[in-house]
């Protein structure tokens, strides 16, 4: 029923200011630097947004549940790299990308399983699964790069168009809307809310945490294997030491900067596209403006800390 | 205070560890390999004592390693463009160090933000505010000048204690780094702070239980800023530490070191749900993450395997901690039945 | 007497967004008295004492000490002024050190901030002589029975040198010997002059230890009497809300069916849970409104939870429609089509940031299951048919349910099992905190279940609405089911006088 729908994402966006604060910025932008609003750029603020998006939107059910799932940079550079295996081993495009995603979810599922049935806090499983992730990315990979060649299939991934729009993009905007979708059309969009919501009242209601939790970090995992696949062949290389430390905390960021709360709760995978948006916009226009990288950093933090602070004040 | 059976274990698993590379790893158990350890983990082990604090809160500080890189070019910039003198540089860049912290703990109360996401976002801050005050992109050819000031490069001294007290006649005693008695004064002064000063029981009381802690009339507000800027004032220890032995310091010093600290605090027995936990166990944690990784490089394992082993032990280390919790709440399940 | 109390509250009240949780309640304690605040659960006892604690900020009225008023809301100010209190769950820094949670927040020091924890030994010390209370100072408080955490915090409150010590159902998790011991230790107290209330639901209890008592009911005090000139069958009167007036009215006019059909669909042998319930036989059937009754802490909301599947039982065996049921959890028992309505809803029942509609068809997520999907336009029309049928206000199933009254709160939990007609349907004190009109609209609802056919199984406090809908009535004493009777062959005394004779 499109009223319910149309009605539920009214009364989460509601009380959001965000939305405007991004119109605001553009206008703001737009005037200090007309070549800001030009479609070249806007295309290239969602190009640079990709791979963290890709992650973003993928981890959001995991913050709704209270968790949190550090090992999203390991995960995506050990896709890259096992998927720059296979190729070699001359597999065909759709068992390396098979490969590659399988391996990130078959890490995400192993997190989730870990968390939920050992019940042992979110933050450090991930932290211990970060470290041995990129561990075994390193002997996997070594700490070299490894040059992706003659791979045109596999190259348009990252840096292909369609419809005149390069396809990371399609491919980001197809997991956002499929992401979407998930929340508000199936059982385990709702369940992922009720949990987060009251997890005790989820469990007296009949449901099955625990599968619910393996899956959302199946999911996470997958989309951090995803965004590992876009960047290989976007920058035509493998190496273990992609998804350096602090790409975590980016996609972190980009979630509760969306209005997802990380003690768990309201959330949605529609805020968290806003959030990176936000953020997309905020350092797409300072670069236009010149600002240097350390201020942008600076205003990067401060924008968190005003952002969630005024929001908790009132 | 009695000595809590995590402990215990982790002294026995740092001893057998220990044990089994003196053994089987080539050359761990010498004078060169136990300065390694000293010099290489000592300022790991300052970090996980002050990151103790926050977690003792239910808390956590993220933003320890932009705090590191601070301290670290505030030492940088007044020594080598203001060449103010180091009696004056090591205080301030300390006092950095914990206004940085001090600002975490007033973020978390007076915003009410998530440890997590105020220690986040400060990273970003702290880290920004180094990149923009760094006297590397600021002042030409400083990026290859030295720090020669001695009260700096002095943290960086070893000492022969065996020559001192006679031992280095019967077997190569090592030399102890400055760094090493550092963390030890440290390590004193914090468990003692914790144990005995009514600063310590209030903080076990707010991460314990927070309700009991306000009802008390324990200030809940003070306490929680005052741990954030203990551990940023160690973090500030550590900067300057890492700045002696580089003699100079870079913006990305301290990069991914709250992790470690975290991991390191975590192996040592303090839980995440607050108020269980000491400064001495994340000091053995740290040094047990060190002879683990130096002792598995002499054996000639790949540093990649230790990075997988890192992870393994932070998983053994939280999967027991939650089998101690377990194992009370049937304790419980039993006196309850006893008692019916 | 000329002397004035040594805490006195005047008036106080405490409003919370639309719900009044206190109202113009007076209390207070003298030197050498312990009174008993008696009330059910939802009455306003607890936001009472936390007004005295300084915990909560009342609304209205005051308080006075000897005659002086305090500064209300300042947890310091009410322990500098010698007030303690005993809260109902640990008030204890776990991880820590008997001695230092003796002296929580206020341990003496020797200047800089150091702990003198000679001076503390020995004040620690002194107290458990005179006290009579016996305990290691140095083990921590998580590793000691409940009883010895109940001493540490009794040991807090004396360390104080606390005038007036307010104990919120301290004996909640005491076997018999442990309450003499304690109640040994309020004589002792009461003997050197302290004031002291004393909350509890057990009545040998406040017979026991108590001179005067403080009734109260939906946030009101409704009597205040001396110990002495009250007896058994009075005071559980009071605490069920035995009201004459009302109970000529509805209560007999409805039709009852013991034993409904006479197909048994629960059949419950030996059911025990250490240190909970023991040998626990009933039989609920197919078309019977089932209540237990008896007073809050007979742990029949521990028998219900384990019969849902959320706890375990130790012995004992479960039939459901003649076929052996042993749920190891909710998802089991909600297939075999059984339906829980938990006490607290906030707690247990509502995900209060989801809409009506969503909470509604919560545990029938795979009804709306379409190749996978959720089908929303089905979802949405059985919400609106529920919303309607159930008269929830305002009739939008898309509002948050933390925006609805109690009332409508707790008709969506009810409603969001009805519309999986459940055979058996158990609910927890389905009437706590919801008002007079969605009352009579639950026992409307709970009697068109009944006359479905489903079994329903209620657990209730509420003598009122015990005699209001049930079928047959049972009787649960500390932890033992001790009668069963027909509703049309019962009165209402001999079911007070049941659940007053307590097997202490």
């Amino acid at each position: 029923m499109r009223v319910v729908s149309a009605g539920a994402v009214g009364r989460r966006l509601v009380p959001h200011a965000l939305p405007l604060v991004i119109l605001v910025i553009v206008i703001v932008f737009s005037i200090a630097q007309p070549a800001f609003i030009k479609p070249e750029n806007l295309i290239g603020i969602v190009r640079q947004m990709t791979l963290v998006g890709i992650m973003a939107v993928c981890t959001t059910f995991v913050i709704m549940t209270g968790g949190v799932d550090l090992s999203v940079g390991p995960v995506l550079a050990t896709a890259g790299l096992v998927s720059f295996f296979t190729m070699q081993a001359g597999m065909p495009l759709p068992i390396v990308l098979a490969t590659g995603l399988g391996l990130g979810l078959a890490i995400g599922v192993v997190n989730g399983a870990i968390v939920a049935f050992l019940q042992l806090p979110p933050i450090i499983v991930t932290l211990a699964t970060l470290s041995m992730v990129r561990g075994a990315a390193l002997i996997l990979g070594g700490p070299d790069l490894h040059l992706i060649r003659d791979e045109p299939a596999f190259t348009f991934i990252g840096t292909g168009t369609l419809f005149g729009l390069p396809f990371s993009i399609i491919l980001f905007v197809a997991v956002t809307l499929a992401m979407i979708f998930v929340q508000r059309r199936t059982p385990l969009g709702l369940l992922v809310a009720a949990i987060g919501d009251n997890e005790r009242a989820a469990y007296l209601s009949g449901h099955k945490i625990a599968a619910t939790k393996v899956t959302i970090y199946g999911i996470s995992g997958l989309g951090a294997a995803l965004a590992g696949i876009v960047q290989s062949s976007q920058v035509h290389t493998a190496a273990a030491t992609y998804g350096p430390f602090g790409t975590e905390l980016d996609v972190i960021a980009a979630v509760v900067l969306g209005g997802t709360s990380i003690a768990g709760g309201s959330g949605s995978v529609a805020r968290t596209v806003v959030g990176l948006l936000f953020l997309g916009v905020v350092s797409n226009g300072m670069n236009i403006l010149n600002v240097p990288i350390d201020i942008q950093l600076m205003a990067k933090g401060a924008i968190i800390v005003v952002a969630l602070g005024l929001g908790e004040l009132k | 205070m009695s000595v809590r059976p995590t402990t215990l274990a982790l002294l026995l698993f740092f001893g057998t560890t220990f044990l089994f590379f003196s053994l089987f790893a080539p050359r761990f158990a010498t004078a060169s390999n136990m300065e390694n350890l000293m010099s290489g983990f000592s300022f790991l082990a300052i970090l996980a004592i002050g990151q103790s604090f926050p977690i003792l809160l239910r808390g956590i500080d993220l933003s320890i390693g932009a705090i590191v890189a601070l301290a670290g070019m505030v030492a940088f910039d007044l020594t080598l463009i203001f060449h103010v003198p180091g009696y004056l540089v090591l205080p301030a860049a300390l006092a950095a160090a914990t206004l940085a912290g001090t600002l975490n703990g007033a973020l978390i109360v007076y915003l009410r933000l998530q440890p997590f996401i105020a220690t986040l976002a400060t990273l970003a801050v702290y880290r920004g505010l180094v990149y923009s005050i760094s006297g590397r992109q600021l002042v030409r050819g400083l990026s290859t000048t030295p720090i020669t000031d001695r009260w700096i490069t002095d943290l960086e001294t070893y000492y022969d204690l065996g020559s001192a007290v006679g031992l280095s006649r019967f077997i190569k005693f090592p030399w102890f780094p400055l760094s090493f008695f550092v963390m030890l004064a440290l390590l004193a002064v914090f468990q003692s702070v914790l144990i005995t000063t009514r600063f310590g029981r209030d903080i076990y009381a707010v991460g314990g239980n927070l309700e009991a802690a306000r009802l008390a009339g324990i200030n809940t507000r003070r306490t929680t800023i005052a741990a954030y800027a203990i551990c940023g004032f160690c973090a500030g220890i550590a900067a300057l530490i890492l700045v002696a032995r580089l003699t100079t310091s870079t913006e990305a010093l301290g990069t991914g070191m709250e992790l470690t600290a975290i991991a390191a605090a975590v192996i040592g027995g303090v839980s995440l749900s607050g108020g269980v936990g000491s400064v001495f166990g994340p000091a053995i944690g740290a040094f047990l993450l060190g002879v683990i990784l130096l002792g598995l490089t002499l054996l000639g394992v790949s540093q990649f395997v230790q990075q997988i082993l890192t992870g393994a032990i932070l998983l053994g280390a939280i999967g027991y901690d939650r089998l101690l919790v377990v194992r009370r709440q049937r304790r419980t399940a039993v006196f309850l039945a006893e008692r019916a | 007497m000329v002397e004035p109390p040594l805490i006195r509250g005047i008036g106080l009240g405490k409003v919370y967004g639309n719900l009044v949780a206190l109202d113009d309640a007076d209390l207070s304690v003298r030197a050498g008295e312990v009174r008993a605040l008696i009330g059910s659960n939802g009455a306003g006892k607890s936001t009472l004492i936390k007004i005295l604690t300084g915990a909560v900020m009342p609304t209205a009225g005051s308080v006075e000490m000897a005659g002086e008023p305090v500064r209300l809301g300042s947890p310091p100010e009410m322990i500098r002024r010698g007030v303690a209190c005993i809260y109902q769950h640990s008030n204890l820094a776990p991880a820590m050190p008997v001695l230092d949670n003796i002296f929580l927040g206020r341990q003496p020091t020797l200047g800089f901030g150091f702990v003198d924890r000679k001076r503390q030994r020995r004040e620690a010390r002194e107290l458990m002589q005179r006290f009579a209370i016996d305990l290691d100072l140095d083990a921590t408080v998580a590793a000691l029975p409940t009883v010895k955490q109940k001493e540490v915090e009794i040991l807090k409150a004396l360390a104080l040198d606390a005038k007036v010590i307010l104990m919120d159902e301290p004996t909640g998790w005491l076997a018999a010997a442990d309450v003499r011991k304690l109640h040994a230790s309020i004589r002792a107290l009461k003997a050197r002059g302290v004031g002291i209330v004393y909350i509890s639901h057990m009545l040998d209890e406040i017979f026991a230890v108590c001179d005067t008592m403080t009734v109260m009911r939906d946030g009101h005090v409704i009597a205040e009497v001396d110990v002495a000139d009250m007896d058994r069958p009075r005071l559980v009167a009071l605490m069920v809300g035995d009201d004459l007036a009302k109970s000529s009215a509805g209560a007999s006019l409805a039709k009852r069916i013991p034993r409904g059909n006479g197909i048994v669909r629960l059949r419950c042998r030996g059911l025990g849970k250490r240190g909970l319930f023991r040998d626990i036989s009933f039989d609920v059937n197919a078309g019977e409104i089932f209540c237990i009754t008896g007073l809050i802490g007979s742990k029949r909301t521990e028998l219900i939870r384990s019969l849902f599947g959320a706890d375990r039982f130790d012995s004992g065996s479960v039939e459901f429609d003649g076929k052996p049921a042993v749920f190891r959890n909710p998802s089991q028992a909600i297939g075999a089509s059984i339906g829980f309505v938990p006490e607290d809803r906030h707690r247990d029942g509502l995900m209060l940031g989801l809409s009506v509609a969503e909470n509604l068809v919560m545990s029938a997520l795979g009804r709306y299951r379409r190749f996978g999907l959720l089908d929303r336009r089905k979802m949405a029309d059985a919400s609106r048919r529920s919303v309607s049928s159930l008269d929830i206000q305002p009739p939008d199933g898309d509002k948050q349910v933390r925006l609805l009254s109690g009332g409508n709160q707790q008709k969506v939990l009810i409603g969001k099992w009805l519309s999986l007609s459940p055979r058996l349907i158990i609910l927890d004190e389905p009437t706590v905190g919801v008002d007079v009109g969605a009352k009579a609209e639950i026992y409307a609802m709970l009697r068109a279940e009944r006359d479905r056919g489903a079994a329903v199984l209620v657990v209730s406090s509420d003598i009122e609405e015990v005699m209001t809908i049930a079928d047959r009535v049972a009787i649960m004493v500390a932890g033992k089911l001790t009668a069963v009777h027909d509703a049309d062959k019962v009165t209402r005394a001999e079911i007070i006088r049941d659940i007053g004779e307590s097997a202490a």
